[in-house]
């Protein structure tokens, strides 16, 4: 990977394709790369929709190598729901082929003259982009179909829907997986809609005549991605719960800590939970779908495989399985305890292309405004279809809970620096509140979710008794996941890597052999917060303030049942996160 | 719904189902909405679970690596005691930072230091308790299928809702039943379910 693409869609004549050598950008990948190419090349008070934004669409420093996990892929830019700096992540198959084909990152610049919608197809020996009028509006699944009749399957698709075209703050950018669905998001942060505001409907890479990346020390790369699988497959949360049941195992954990936020945030506890579980859910697929329906990976190469399909009564195809955010945010989150809605909605989110997280968030908004009635599942799926015609209600929607919140007059609004907060209510464990207030991407659960700062020894260790633990424990986090976002590795290594510190050693050889480098836990911790510390200078320059980390009021005020507490991290402790 | 530790005077009525093998494991959810458990007073955690639940104590050590005690995560069970009407949930270790940082006695447990449970000063108190047990995940997988076979009592309308949830595939792969030890049909235990407050379920596996 020693070349970047970048095809600049304003160029005179028409859109044009560049590639470069990687130049000062060397060594980077994932978040790493796509950061440090905003942060450098960004004018930090553009618009996000301007041409003066650029996405960066860069796979992780493994991808397209044999090492297992390594299939994640990073897509970076002005956010315009944040309005700062974005890193969406997702899996898929196209980091792997884009790995293959030798870039370390896409970068898509500029902005087309009129409102032409592109498609671009990347194989080794060409770079072709077309305009394409019979893609207009169409839902990512007709597009990955179209794209699959014309280039075959073996090829990976990149795309937006209706939402990325309307430029909608929640729209996502979406990838294919092994059965060419579109069903795997970068969703956070309205990444679709930057790739909409530069007038390109999809990507179609293709690797065919491509090998994989070669290690530069091949046996001890060998040797090490044997440790590294053996490792995974024999922890209890990378081996058995989250194969088993996905991530949505965590419906029954979280509910029952009185940490599981319901109906906008009002209670810490769902009645329906148990008909939502991840329990209910591995159940209910295996039981529609047949034995093993639960269980499946989102990329080639993953061993974890904490995805699986989605059955619809009658046994047809509805959707990937839907993960505990996704559950969450339409579930309980709405006062749904349905699960054929819930999959539905998720359904509809990855056709029109959107964020589940920011779109269900937003509908508990709306039915705390009376829009429609916690509960009421017909009323919730209505509501995402309106975003998906883009009516006038739709793009309210559609640009998400602080949006929304703002045109309806609605105060209780779980967002920092305008994006949604995931599943945890930053009541009941106030140690990721501290994260979802300071993390450069609003509020984002995957900022600080890396398990494994005491292994990696950053900041020392933690001492429980005193305050400050938790902004130790939170910068500690963030630190370490930025290095991870970087490695192209999914997040939920982290696990086996806490517990297991041979795990540990066995990612750092793979990091270091396919390299030819020997690589400490030093040299991750030094790569995590060169990153924080392009994505905090960024936001400075974009016109944050310490007074943007933190969470909205209401947190500080409102019990927040069963247990009736509330957010009592002080603001003086929030800003200390940062400093190291 | 939270489940009721009301007792009845009256014995509970019981419903065994034998299931085909791989039908069982359908069963297995109910446990995590919580299943009542009698039981001796004033044990810790760890003891009532070995002496009432039969679960061994090495088994609690390695697999049982989140406890809630009345929805407040608990980090030693060899010192908390449960009293009447508590509610016990047990989990395996769970993803997340979210999972790390209820874990019991982990390096991420300040991040819940509101909602952790505290060490009770005054004695839990002797006699007869119930209690409620909510198995999740891997534990309801592991210890479930024995659960079920001894049987389990639950609410008669949660037992309801929940086959209800199942739809056509709720009595699919069920190959006997038996109402108070004699043998029936699948339509007076439906009905049975619909009409008591209380049940003994026990679920057997085919062979």
């Amino acid at each position: 990977m020693d070349k970047i693409l970048r095809i600049n869609m304003g160029a005179d004549g028409g859109p044009k394709a560049e590639a470069e050598p990687v130049g000062s950008y060397a060594g980077m990948g994932g978040r790493a790369l796509t950061s440090a190419i905003v942060s450098k090349e960004v004018p930090p008070t553009c618009h996000p929709l301007s041409e003066d934004n650029k996405l960066v669409i860069a796979p992780g420093l493994l991808s397209g190598s044999a090492a297992a996990m390594s299939g994640r892929i990073s897509v970076g830019c002005k956010s315009p729901l944040t309005g700062g700096i974005k890193e969406a992540n997702s899996g898929g198959q196209p980091s792997q082929m884009i790995g293959r084909l030798g870039y370390a990152a896409i970068v898509l610049e500029g902005k087309p003259k009129d409102d032409t919608l592109y498609r671009i197809y990347i194989n080794k020996d060409k770079v072709e982009i077309k305009a394409d009028k019979s893609l207009k509006m169409l839902g990512n699944y007709a597009v990955a179909e179209k794209m699959k009749a014309e280039y075959g399957d073996k090829v990976g698709c990149i795309s937006i829907g209706p939402a990325g075209e309307m430029k909608m703050a929640a729209a996502s950018v979406a990838f294919t997986d092994m059965e060419f669905r579109p069903t795997r998001h970068a969703g956070r942060g309205g990444v679709g809609a930057v790739m909409g505001s530069k007038g390109v409907k999809v990507i179609v890479v293709d690797d065919a005549g491509c090998s994989v990346r070669s290690p530069k020390d091949a046996d001890r790369f060998k040797e090490a991605n044997k440790a590294f699988v053996a490792g995974l497959r024999k922890h209890a949360v990378t081996g058995q719960g989250l194969p088993t049941y996905g991530t949505n195992v965590l419906t029954n954990v979280i509910n029952e800590a009185g940490a599981y936020p319901t109906k906008n945030f009002m209670w810490g506890r769902f009645d329906g939970c148990s008909k939502i579980s991840g329990e209910t859910q591995a159940e209910t697929e295996n039981t529609r779908g047949g034995e093993g329906s639960a269980t499946h990976g989102c990329h080639r190469g993953c061993v974890i495989r904490c995805s699986g399909t989605y059955y619809d009564k009658d046994g047809h195809y509805l959707t990937k399985q839907p993960e505990y955010e996704t559950v969450w945010a339409h579930g309980g989150n709405c006062g749904i305890d349905d699960l054929d809605t819930i999959a539905m909605l998720d359904r509809l989110d990855d056709d029109y292309g959107l964020d589940t997280i920011e779109m269900g968030a937003t509908i508990g908004v709306a039915m705390e405004a009376g829009i429609a009635k916690f509960g009421d599942a017909q009323a919730a799926i209505s509501l995402v279809k309106e975003v998906g015609k883009g009516s006038p209600l739709g793009r309210i929607l559609g640009n998400g809970a602080a949006v929304t919140g703002r045109v309806f007059g609605v105060e209780r609004v779980p967002v920092v620096k305008g994006q949604s907060m995931p599943a945890y209510d930053p009541r009941g464990v106030q140690g990721i509140g501290v994260t979802y207030a300071t993390t450069t991407q609003g509020a984002d659960h995957t900022a600080g979710y890396a398990v494994t700062a005491n292994i990696l020894g950053v900041g020392g260790s933690v001492n429980p008794l005193k305050p400050e633990g938790q902004i130790e424990l939170s910068r500690n986090l963030q630190i370490a996941t930025a290095a991870i976002d970087s490695t192209g590795m999914c997040l939920f290594i982290a696990f086996a890597i806490l517990d297991q510190p041979d795990t540990f050693q066995a990612l750092l050889d793979l990091l270091g052999s396919f390299n030819g480098q020997k690589l400490t836990g030093d040299d991750v911790v030094g790569l995590g917060k060169s990153i924080l510390t392009m994505e905090r200078d960024f936001n400075r320059r974009a016109g944050f303030t310490k007074e943007m980390d933190r969470l909205p009021d209401y947190f500080k005020k409102e019990k927040l049942p069963p247990h009736d507490v509330t957010f009592m991290v002080k603001d003086s402790d929030l800003d200390q996160v940062f400093n190291w | 719904m939270k489940p009721s530790t009301q007792r009845t005077t009256t014995a509970p009525r019981e419903i065994a189902l034998t299931m085909s093998r791989n039908a069982v494991s359908r069963f297995l959810p109910l446990l995590g909405e919580g299943i009542l458990l009698k039981g001796p007073g004033g044990e810790t955690v760890e003891a009532f679970l070995v002496k009432t639940a039969g679960v061994s104590p090495a088994y609690l050590k390695e697999r049982v690596q989140t406890v809630f005690l009345n929805g407040k995560a608990l980090d030693d069970f060899s010192t908390a005691r449960v009293a009447d009407e508590a509610t016990l949930a047990l989990s395996a270790a769970m993803p997340g930072l979210a999972g790390a940082v209820l874990r019991r006695g982990g390096i991420y447990a300040p991040m819940r230091r509101q909602i952790s449970h505290e060490a009770q000063s005054q004695n839990a108190g002797g006699g007869e308790i119930y209690i409620t047990l909510k198995l999740f995940n891997m534990v309801a997988r592991e210890l479930g299928p024995e659960f079920l076979k001894r049987g389990v009592l639950v609410p008669g309308v949660r037992l309801k809702d929940f086959m209800e949830r199942q739809g056509r595939w709720a009595w699919e792969g069920c190959l006997s039943v038996k109402i108070d030890g004699r043998p029936a049909e699948v339509g007076p235990a439906a009905e049975l379910i619909a009409n008591s407050h209380w049940i003994r379920l026990s679920v057997h596996a085919s062979g």
